[in-house]
């Protein structure tokens, strides 16, 4: 993902031409589409001056203000269900990762649930929980239940078999064989897993407020399009790119911290830190 | 993962045995009450369901054919679209710094958010739902092509320069090749993100599709009717899925050992057929020495 993000030019080039050439293209695309509007072109009914959402903006948040609970509740969904739901999703895999028997009947059913649209729930669920944000809640935790509960089932069921053996002829009991081989060789897909959950929570949030609600980000988008007011739907749109931006780039410095071993630099530091602590446990002595 | 070669009947057997036991229970549970029956209809009553939605009324299979279209097409355009701006982005890299920013702002708004808007400009039929599908399903499909036709395995890029390959035989031969495995592991994810686009809004406005009968079902409290509604969405998840997966098969024929086999068995006898026998080897070397 960084890679094709990676928006300097391999020639080198200095930083800030790089930028202003960026920030060029898109301020004339901005005002290629307010000229457009302006002209007739497009239907401003539909799509709305980027002037009239810049002011938005500044309505929605400080004028009249009324994003802001919309905004808290939605996140409240999304975390609470996020953290549930993959924690719920990692200790099932476990459990069923460590008994060989368990492992090998649980596939079919995972296949299934694989190929269900998760959101797809999203009405039967509504309907059992009712139409509070419980129920919005409960689609999160479910939407963020089975890539960290597959990703983590794989990462366990891929541990090297030379390993594992390795591991029993040297007497490992089951506990250090899981929390020293079997976690930390899924940790990578288990964190790959994590990032892919917390990308679809976002959206199942909002679909399900989408579906029956009556507060949230989901709503506010439903109500402002339905009566067309299309500027401030783009408002919310845009501040949900900017939630998933931060929420990405949240998810890969945990992915740095939690996988420490692919990163060279980190590799180094923890190694230090470690070092240190083992010798400051060992008082010194060693 | 078996231990011991048995034959194919047993393990069979011993998943229908898993399968019935937790129907069994799960029946069980109801029966006693500790499931709430409204909520979670014992298993019987979803079977019923399932017989009369596909048997008895056959309601099913308009809607199935709907959503099937729907999320198809939108695979179609979002996919090509992806693939399209991936090829050029991987040919110049001037272009690919550009539209990036793009692609990933795109990928960070959450595609579903963009339904109401979607429903606003495409109305209320069918092109909405497949101009949703394509959305949601353009950046998997865009940021595996991209990646997997950058990532070229150096050395043989070297070996291709050195015999004085041209661009065109580099992408062709090389990099095409190289990248389709994971090209078509980003066309599995994307057809399964279209069909949740696709029903997802259906959710939000249509008057048919497997999403509409299932909500129509659903918040008539008949809940096996919804969770045959559901499980036919799984169904019409896995054909999707098989569909790209077959013809994985078909164009990334050598990962498979049988198929690579056949194919250049096939390969070599169409050769023979135009050059006869006789004329040299499949290399176009001619045998003289």
């Amino acid at each position: 993902m960084s890679e094709i993000g990676d928006i300097r030019s391999p020639q080198g080039g200095h930083r800030r031409t790089v930028i202003l050439r960026h920030v060029g293209i898109f301020v004339s695309l901005i005002s290629a589409w307010e000229i457009a509007c302006r002209l007739g072109w497009l239907d401003p009914l539909f799509f709305p001056f980027p002037s009239a959402i810049l002011t938005g903006f500044w309505r929605l948040y400080v004028a009249q203000g009324n994003i802001w609970p919309h905004l808290g509740l939605t996140m409240a969904e999304v975390l609470v269900g996020f953290v549930a739901g993959s924690a719920f999703g990692i200790g099932l895999a476990i459990c069923v990762g460590m008994v060989d028997r368990l492992r090998r009947y649980m596939k079919p059913y995972v296949v299934i649930l694989e190929a269900t649209p998760r959101i797809a729930i999203g009405p039967v669920i509504i309907a059992a929980f009712g139409f509070g944000w419980t129920s919005k809640t409960a689609i999160v935790m479910l939407v963020c239940f089975f890539a960290p509960f597959v990703n983590t089932l794989n990462g366990m069921v891929g541990v090297e078999a030379e390993k594992l053996s390795m591991f029993r002829s040297m007497r490992a009991s089951k506990t250090q064989t899981f929390l020293k081989l079997m976690l930390p060789s899924a940790l990578p897909e288990i964190s790959a897993g994590l990032r892919l959950a917390m990308a679809s929570a976002l959206g199942g949030a909002l679909v399900a407020e989408f579906i029956a609600s009556n507060a949230g980000l989901g709503v506010l988008i439903n109500q402002y399009t339905s009566t067309l007011n299309m500027a401030s739907a783009f408002v919310c749109v845009l501040t949900l790119s900017a939630l998933g931006y931060f929420i990405f780039r949240g998810m890969e410095e945990l992915d740095r911290i939690l996988v420490f071993w692919n990163d060279r630099d980190r590799t180094a530091r923890v190694g230090e830190r470690r070092k240190a602590a083992w010798a400051a446990g060992k008082g010194g002595k060693s | 993962m078996k231990r011991r070669a048995m034959s194919s009947a047993v393990p069979v057997a011993k998943h229908l045995l898993v399968f019935a036991a937790i129907i069994a229970i799960w029946e069980g549970a109801s029966a006693i009450g500790l499931i709430d029956v409204i909520l979670l209809p014992e298993p019987h009553k979803i079977a019923a369901s399932i017989w009369k939605m596909y048997v008895e009324d056959a309601v099913i299979y308009r809607h199935f054919l709907i959503t099937f279209y729907e999320a198809l097409a939108g695979f179609v355009i979002g996919g090509l679209i992806g693939l399209g701006l991936a090829v050029a982005s991987s040919l110049n890299d001037g272009f690919r710094r550009y539209v990036s920013p793009y692609a990933i702002l795109l990928n960070v708004t959450p595609g579903l958010a963009l339904t109401p808007i979607v429903i606003a400009w495409f109305g209320f039929g069918f092109s909405s739902k497949i101009a949703l599908g394509a959305i949601v399903c353009f950046f998997p499909v865009f940021v595996n092509t991209l990646l997997a036709l950058t990532r070229t395995d150096s050395e043989t890029l070297e070996m291709f320069q050195s015999m004085r390959a041209s661009k065109t035989e580099i992408f062709w031969k090389l990099r095409v090749p190289a990248a389709l495995p994971m090209i078509f592991a980003g066309f599995k994810i994307a057809i399964t993100t279209a069909l949740v686009g696709a029903v997802v809004a259906e959710f939000s406005q249509a008057t048919a599709g497997i999403g509409v009968l299932m909500q129509r079902l659903s918040f008539a409290l008949d809940m096996s009717g919804a969770i045959a509604a559901l499980l036919s969405m799984s169904l019409l998840g896995l054909i999707l899925f098989t569909l790209i997966e077959i013809l994985d098969d078909r164009v990334v024929f050598w990962r498979r050992v049988s198929r690579l086999e056949t194919v250049s068995r096939k390969r070599r006898d169409r050769w023979f057929a135009d050059h006869g026998p006789k004329s040299g080897t499949p290399t176009g070397r001619k045998e003289t020495t």
